[in-house]
């Protein structure tokens, strides 16, 4: 096997595969990651990253005290809507169910009779995730903080060091001197090996192409590529950091923006603030100058994004990995999970070295699967705006792609959500969004008769005042960082 | 919201398992938004097919609030943990599809990739069924009700029930009609719709009374009288793929064991089920009248069938496909109104629990919503169609070449959808997976497996571990479901303790 790319994501393929298939020989070639890879670049994650490392053999710990990893709980979404005040996409369940119906449900009948607070005060992961406070899921089932996940924030540096420190101590080999190009076999097609500046060939089984949206090796088979720009506008990116705050918050914070939207997302390492914009709307150097009124720092040279997927990931002897792969905007920071999860696959369906078609074609149908779903729940933040600039305007006027419309049409009707294969976000991710853009279903569920809004008023503010003063007594996430580091230390 | 309390009008068209499993539903969970009235006349006939279930049925009488034990009685119920084929490979093979995980269940490489690569080895591993507790437990004719603490092997398998559904109807009747459903005996004549949408307005009976209502449940069975007769929706017919459209059925004394598992016996033109209830066993051979005329279908049954018989054998027939859509105009049809697969996988109640729950979750208010209405359809069709390839592969991977019956299953065209999953287990034993789904990984392998689709490879990550520490590993896990099943009590006496039936037949 060949790696080629020496980012995080070469080696936590590398790591990956020498873990999981001990007896395959690994080498990563690598290359410095480019400007414009995602994956690289972007440092908050999903709380999958937390199964990745159990999978691959590391402890919890090893993120946050040996990589400089912070923790963050969820996203704050603040000028979406108008209208509406910010709401905060949490990993966690949104209150709990009463009765035979969802606990949304109780919501939507509440809103309906006059109003209700906002969805994300029922969330104990959102509440304490605004109030700047952090503490790991609790183990006793009953506690209302037993259910959430985290992410992480990772380190620019640090990170990718500790994982090539892991893939070369679980046996995977460097090979450094340049990239040259693959050499292709005329009669298969497949990929015969890589040629290297220093003249030496490295043959291989099966070439992994980390190397960015260029796809250096995956490209060279074929350049099908499924544009989302319809959906997915902002085809620019720029990135700014600044120093670290004293009191890192575990929620960043995406603010939505005439022509796009900018984020900032503190951690242990960096104060990382980005915009991404549709260049149709947007110069670069006013957008270079909106972010740095923000930020206060110079951002760097724009990065041109191009949105969409290669229909097939999986080619012949070539499998591309992230940006290589799937190309979208950091927004709800799907980036390196989605990388993440082709890697378990790749795994976990590793075939014969003819890799024969019908078991790439259940890959990339898997693949394409949960990119699908990931790139509908993109669009949604746009579709379900009431922002009036022309962009936004665009987003609403332009048909969503059918299997969100069918959520939407699905979701305004009476609150239910279809069910799909390989979905990234769970329905209470989904329920934050929807809810939190103001796409309030038209009526509500009939099991829900069951239960009379006077006992639901009751339930619902029970569960928020549990909520609030339990929030309270938790410790800040500084703190949290900081008990952890002393307890490491002893 | 006004328009909500306005109780909808819901007539089902006929009485039988999906007419009274519909009307206790609706009446018990949804009181204050429907009415619910169900015509049935006495003089047709009920089908009562599928009395072999599956697990999801206790969730179905749990949410009706009905106590096992109680049921059980009244229907002559027996447990059931699986389905044994015989004959299906080759004759004289035998496997069991168990309710229930092979090994202890989770863990990230599937238990039957270790079990393979073992194989591949040439090493000697005990046969598969013994790493299921369903199917040791159902192999020693035991049963107790699985543990529910996730992390015992005994909380590793499932159980349905094997019962008589006629006796299922009347006992969902009580608690339908305590519930406030009406029901009105008589033969429906008439049925008349709107001139300008075609929606159904009202049932006319031959008594000549006229019973309205705003939705309408066809469970007339394969009449399919509203979907069908009135609407006219076209029928998907699937019988190239599954030909059988006949079944002779007739019940038997229990001459043997009462095992907890319901048998499924390839014939020579189709196959038969052997159904032990607590009273008798239920036989039937569902065949190709193609290959087989009724007599000798009959015959074939009476000459196999274990005990004396307690009836003459009853034909019925039947197309396997499914209507274009179940749900048209104002008109929902539940159960074979809707579609027919055959009962090979007890999947009768199944489709209609699934039409039930569909509806629950859509159940229209004053006009009915065709966002709901397509949500349904898909819902349904999805069903269908992952229950069709199921079917379909147990015909498909044989080597049985005795009857041109099975030289034509062995040899047709089979649904991409298909292939595709075949080829992939054929390479390395992988099953293509759904997060949600009637059959899961378990059943996809049992029957691979049972039916001789032997994979070339298996998943590499079944390479780490040493095969002695997997060898050890896996005697340690049979001996353990051995003693687990071993200390289990017998079947019958289980449920002569737990829910003896009220009165001998």
């Amino acid at each position: 096997m060949v790696v080629l790319g020496g980012g995080l994501l070469g080696w936590s393929a590398a790591a990956a595969l020498r873990r999981k298939l001990p007896a395959l020989r690994v080498t990563v070639v690598t290359l410095p990651p480019p400007p414009d890879a995602l994956v690289e670049r972007i440092g908050s994650t999903l709380p999958s990253i937390i199964e990745f490392h159990r999978d691959i053999g590391m402890s919890d710990g090893d993120a946050p005290l040996r990589a400089n990893c912070s923790f963050r709980l969820g996203t704050e979404f603040q000028h979406w809507d108008g209208e509406r005040p910010s709401y905060v996409h949490a990993y966690d369940r949104y209150g709990q169910p009463l009765g035979t119906a969802s606990f949304h449900i109780h919501w939507v009948r509440q809103t309906q009779l006059g109003s209700a607070p906002p969805f994300d005060q029922y969330s104990p992961a959102a509440m304490m995730a605004r109030s700047g406070r952090f503490i790991l899921p609790e183990t006793d089932p009953a506690s209302p903080f037993a259910h959430f996940e985290y992410g992480l924030a990772l380190d620019p540096q640090a990170y990718p060091q500790m994982m090539r420190a892991y893939a070369l101590h679980l046996g995977a080999l460097e090979r450094t001197g340049g990239f040259r190009g693959a050499r292709l076999d005329g009669e298969t097609g497949f990929i015969a090996a890589l040629a290297l500046d220093d003249g030496q060939e490295i043959k291989a089984d099966l070439f992994i192409d980390c190397s960015g949206p260029r796809a250096l090796l995956r490209g060279a088979l074929d350049q099908d590529f499924e544009d989302w720009s319809q959906w997915l506008p902002c085809d620019r990116l720029l990135l700014a950091d600044t120093a670290p705050v004293a009191e890192p918050s575990p929620l960043d914070r995406a603010i939505a923006h005439g022509a796009g939207w900018r984020w900032v997302a503190q951690s242990l390492s960096r104060t990382s603030h980005g915009f991404a914009y549709a260049s149709s709307e947007l110069s670069d150097d006013k957008a270079a100058r909106t972010l740095r009124g923000h930020a206060a720092a110079d951002p760097q040279a724009p990065i041109a994004l191009r949105q969409g997927r290669r229909p097939q990931p999986w080619l012949r002897n070539c499998v591309a990995l992230g940006d290589a792969a799937t190309m979208v905007e950091p927004l709800e920071w799907t980036n390196l999970h989605l990388a993440h999860s082709a890697i378990d696959r790749m795994v976990a369906m590793m075939p014969d070295r003819d890799c024969v078609a019908v078991e790439l074609w259940d890959f990339n149908r898997q693949c394409a699967a949960e990119t699908t779903r990931v790139r509908d729940f993109l669009a949604l933040h746009y579709v379900a705006s009431k922002r009036e600039e022309s962009l936004w305007q665009r987003m609403r006027d332009t048909a969503p792609p059918d299997s969100l419309a069918h959520t939407m049409r699905l979701f305004s009707e009476r609150g239910r959500l279809p069910f799909y294969e390989d979905e990234t976000f769970a329905r209470d991710g989904w329920l934050a969004v929807l809810l939190g853009q103001g796409v309030i279903p038209r009526r509500t569920d009939p099991l829900i008769d069951a239960v009379p809004p006077a006992q639901s008023e009751q339930a619902m503010v029970a569960m928020r005042d549990g909520i609030a003063r339990l929030v309270s007594t938790l410790p800040t996430h500084a703190d949290f960082l900081g008990n952890l580091q002393r307890q490491a230390a002893r | 919201m006004g328009e909500w309390m306005v109780a909808r009008r819901v007539v089902i068209v006929g009485g039988g398992t999906a007419g009274w499993m519909t009307a206790a539903a609706l009446a018990k969970l949804l009181p204050g938004r429907c009415a619910v009235h169900l015509v049935e006349s006495e003089a047709i006939g009920i089908v009562g097919v599928g009395e072999a279930t599956l697990p999801h049925i206790r969730a179905f009488n749990e949410r009706l609030g009905i106590d096992e034990a109680d049921f059980m009685a009244a229907t002559r119920a027996t447990f059931k943990l699986g389905i044994e084929f015989v004959n299906w490979g080759r004759i004289g093979d035998s496997y069991i599809h168990p309710f229930g995980t092979f090994g202890p269940g989770g863990g990230e490489v599937d238990f039957h990739q270790f079990w393979l690569r073992l194989k591949q080895q040439g090493v000697a591993v005990p046969d598969l069924d013994l790493f299921s507790m369903a199917c040791t437990m159902g192999r020693m004719n035991r049963f107790a009700l699985p543990s529910r603490d996730s992390r015992r092997l005994d909380s590793t398998f499932g159980y349905a029930y094997q019962f008589d559904a006629t006796l299922y109807a009347p006992y969902l009747r009580t608690i339908a009609e305590r519930m406030g459903a009406r029901r009105t005996e008589g033969r429906i004549v008439t049925v008349h719709q709107d001139g300008e949408t075609g929606d159904v307005t009202s049932v006319q009976l031959e008594s000549g009374e006229k019973i309205e209502g705003d939705l309408f449940i066809d469970c007339s069975g394969f009449v399919s009288l509203l979907l069908d007769k009135t609407l006219g929706e076209p029928f998907e017919d699937w019988s190239k793929w599954l030909l059988n459209d006949r079944a002779t059925a007739m019940p038997c004394r229990t001459a043997g064991a009462v095992t907890p598992y319901t048998g499924v016996i390839a014939m020579p033109y189709g196959w038969r089920w052997r159904i032990p209830l607590q009273h008798r066993t239920g036989n039937g051979y569902v065949y190709s009248s193609q290959f087989l005329s009724d007599e000798d279908a009959a015959s074939a049954l009476i000459a196999a069938v274990e005990g004396e018989p307690i009836a003459e054998p009853r034909v019925l027939r039947f197309k396997a496909g499914r209507r274009a859509r179940s749900w048209v105009g104002n008109c929902v049809g539940v159960g074979l109104a809707s579609g027919f697969l055959e009962p090979l996988e007890s999947t009768s109640i199944y489709l209609i629990q699934a039409a039930i729950t569909a509806l629950l979750e859509l159940f229209p208010e004053k006009d009915i919503s065709p966002v709901d209405r397509d949500e349904f359809n898909r819902l349904i069709d999805l069903e269908y169609d992952r229950i069709r390839d199921f079917l379909i592969l147990h015909y498909h991977a044989t080597e049985r070449t005795d009857t041109r019956y099975w030289d034509y299953v062995r040899t047709m065209d089979i649904p991409d959808s298909l292939s595709e999953k075949l080829e992939l287990f054929r390479r390395r034993g992988r099953v293509v997976k759904y997060r949600e789904g009637v059959f899961l990984d378990a059943s996809w392998v049992a029957v691979y497996l049972g039916q001789r689709v032997i994979p070339k490879g298996h998943d590499l990550r079944a390479d780490a571990p040493s095969a002695e520490s997997l060898v050890a590993g896996m005697q340690k896990l049979a001996a353990e479901i051995q003693a687990l099943s071993g200390a289990m009590e017998d079947h019958g006496a289980y449920l002569d303790r737990y829910c003896p039936m009220k009165d001998a037949a």
